[in-house]
């Protein structure tokens, strides 16, 4: 998420000074007005460790590392102004000394990073935290939720500050800065982050959290008291158990969602999303919902079963999808993953030149992610016969993926093996023995 | 067991890990000793030097012609040469690092954007046509960030940490954030080897495959620990300052005044900074 000098204007990155520095003042200020003398070596040694989780590499469910930043770790243990300066602090010994994101872009950085992250973190821990009790789970819970949001409401903004270069710099149709537009930049940040920086975000903070509430609860309470000079609420023990919690989330993006459909409907919900609702046929969608909750329960535990032990969670994460996907055959108009070069042309104002020359290796076995057989594919095929077509697409495709990364792994795996030292592959036997 | 591990890469988190701790301490301990090497950029005053650098930096971001960038990049080589910066190192480690990750980002760029094609080679099914527009788009976009770079690696080579935060002094950042910044600084390496040693513990007690969820069970157990940590020195680091007579305010030692050498070399760098804005402006 570091920004390098050269991918923002400098109008942009310097101007965001106009946000950060403002903010930094605050910070120091409220951290000052407590208690200047022993904050100092706090903040510092805090600004050292966001530093050191920054080089923590952590695995990610699918095989990759990513790192996180433990901005929500130090506004919970610190409070969200101390957080600002630690994480500053880390940020700009990053850019000035290892070269990690821009010496101009430190405004943008630590806007991302050391403000916008901690605050939405803090706030969002806050809010799921309510009045429980310091040591219930159910402050784990609103810290690893807190991080994640935090975090990837972060990487929205990077996406949003890069998309918006093209937009304002271009000089005879070429980009000056950062190529891509809001419409590639906002996504690419936020399945970068969501599927993975995010999610280690989100453990750091939670598994610290539960650390310190184990070990060391003092300093969920008292350091509080020392750079904020706040009262830190006790708590009580929850009166709601956490399914309610749970509960309270789903109804409110439900909410969310109504809200928004009814904004893109121009203010017509039989028009949510901008799509014609009264034209779905309710009765075979019923049909294939039904067929589709039938092939999950007998697909998805087989996956488990069969899938080996390292890949379980992934894989069936995956068949899952595969099977749920015909859920958004609901929708008219627009059929998702159906979105043929004429529907991007008309989303996105033009075709990319690559896109469409790739459309084409694609659309021969599987045209429109359907086999390619009347059954599944006349005009005249009732839903759920459109539905089976693309689940059994859908897993073939996924089987013929997995098949080809199996077989390339275990090619490298092979020529690894024979590069490698002979001696080192009869070791093992030697050390079972005592 | 434990070569099998090795060679799928199970623990292959444990050594990013470790590599790049180790290989950020040895990064700071090298630059600090090219900043103590006897060159011209070492000899100019760090408050003059931020400001050069600073300049130079806005102008090539500001500027929009290739020429200019080459250019910038011409006369950066020669500053790192009078300065005595190991040529190939300084190149390699700029060019190897964050403008070919740039490059990668760029590239499907070249392909997307409308325009004039350069060429239409068909492959099969795909057809390769980067479109003018794009490229040249491409070509700007990675030498303005290699000239950045470049620029800020020459920077932190040729100075020391301790004369670069004064001079972040002379811009008005408040002495609290400069304190905490050489703190944090200064604790930032005894943090790294704290946390290879943790690692390294951690990875001559493991003989097997660990789990996902437990490897990453045990990063939080480390970074809880850190915080525990933290706390603990930041109490003794404070104990110290005490007794040392702390009691808020500070005071810091300013360095001598500017002299004619470094004025002529901040002239220098204004002068060259608003001749390759001015040139971009012309050749655009």
């Amino acid at each position: 998420m570091h920004i390098p000098d050269g991918y923002l204007s400098p109008i942009i990155s310097v101007g965001m000074g106009m946000v950060t520095v403002p903010t930094w003042a605050m910070a120091t200020r409220r951290v000052q007005r407590v208690l200047t003398s022993r904050t100092i070596p706090l903040l510092a040694i805090f600004a050292a460790m966001a530093f050191t989780i920054m080089m923590f590499n952590v695995p990610v469910p699918g095989g990759t590392t990513a790192h996180g930043v433990g901005g929500t770790l130090i506004a919970i243990v610190l409070g969200p102004w101390a957080a600002v300066i630690a994480i500053s602090v880390a940020l700009i010994i990053q850019a000035l000394f290892f070269g990690d994101g821009g010496v101009l872009a430190i405004f943008v950085n630590c806007l991302n990073m050391g403000i916008i992250l901690p605050f939405v973190g803090y706030g969002m821990y806050r809010l799921l935290a309510g009045r429980s009790a310091i040591l219930s789970t159910r402050r784990v819970w609103a810290a690893g939720i807190g991080a994640y949001v935090g975090i990837t409401v972060a990487a929205f903004c990077v996406g949003v500050e890069l998309g918006i270069q093209p937009i304002l710099f271009t000089q005879n149709g070429h980009a000056l800065y950062s190529p891509y537009g809001l419409a590639q930049a906002i996504p690419a940040m936020l399945a970068a982050h969501a599927f993975g920086a995010s999610i280690v975000e989100a453990l750091i903070t939670a598994f610290g959290v539960a650390y310190l509430q184990q070990r060391h609860p003092e300093y969920l309470t008292s350091l509080r008291r020392v750079v904020a000079g706040a009262d830190v609420p006790e708590g009580e023990r929850p009166r709601r158990p956490l399914w309610q919690l749970g509960g309270a989330i789903v109804a409110v993006s439900a909410v969310l969602m109504v809200i928004a459909g009814f904004i893109t409907g121009g203010g017509n919900i039989g028009h949510a999303f901008g799509a014609d609702w009264s034209r779905v046929d309710w009765p075979s969608v019923a049909t294939m919902l039904l067929l589709v909750a039938v092939l999950a329960l007998i697909l998805i535990p087989v996956a488990w079963i069969l899938l080996p032990k390292r890949i379980r969670g992934v894989g069936t994460g995956f068949a899952a999808a595969a099977i749920l996907a015909p859920l958004g055959l609901i929708a008219p108009g627009l059929a998702y993953g159906e979105g043929s070069t004429q529907n991007v042309q008309a989303a996105f104002g033009y075709v990319p030149k690559g896109l469409h020359d790739l459309s084409g290796i694609f659309s021969a076995p599987f045209a429109g992610y359907n086999i390619p057989l009347p059954f599944f594919r006349d005009a005249n095929a009732a839903l759920w016969q459109t539905a089976i077509g693309y689940e059994l697409a859908g897993i073939i495709g996924i089987l013929i993926l997995g098949l080809a990364i199996y077989v390339i792994t275990w090619l490298i795996r092979r020529a690894g093996g024979r590069a490698a030292d002979p001696s080192s592959a009869q070791q093992p036997e030697r050390w079972g023995q005592p | 067991m434990s070569g099998r591990v090795e060679r799928d890469g199970h623990v292959g988190w444990l050594e990013h890990t470790l590599a790049g701790i180790t290989s950020s301490i040895e990064r700071a301990v090298f630059t600090e000793e090219h900043a103590r090497s006897r060159g011209w950029l070492q000899a100019v005053d760090p408050r003059a030097k931020l400001g050069m650098f600073l300049v130079v930096i806005l102008a090539a971001s500001l500027s929009s012609s290739i020429v200019v960038e080459v250019g910038l990049y011409a006369i950066i080589l020669g500053a790192a040469a009078a300065s005595r910066v190991p040529f190939d190192f300084f190149v390699k480690r700029v060019w190897l690092g964050i403008p070919l990750f740039a490059g990668i980002v760029v590239i499907p760029a070249i392909f997307f954007v409308p325009g004039p094609r350069l060429f239409d080679l068909p492959l099969g099914p795909i057809q390769l046509a980067p479109s003018i527009p794009g490229l040249i788009g491409a070509v700007l976009f990675i030498a303005r960030v290699g000239v950045s770079v470049s620029l800020a690696v020459l920077l932190v080579l040729t100075t020391p940490w301790a004369d670069l935060l004064k001079s972040l002094q002379t811009i008005r950042v408040p002495q609290l954030f400069v304190l905490i910044l050489a703190m944090a600084y200064r604790y930032i390496f005894l943090f790294l080897h704290l946390a290879n040693g943790m690692f390294e513990a951690r990875k001559s007690r493991l003989v097997a495959r660990t789990s996902g969820s437990e490897q990453r069970r045990y990063i939080s157990g480390t970074i809880g620990n850190l915080v525990n940590r933290s706390i603990k020195m930041s109490n003794d680091v404070y104990a110290a300052m005490a007794a040392r007579g702390f009691t808020g305010s500070i005071r810091s030692f300013q360095a001598d005044r500017m002299g004619m050498a470094d004025w002529l070399s901040l002239v220098g760098a204004v002068a060259v900074a608003v001749v390759a804005v001015i040139a971009s402006r012309s050749l655009a």
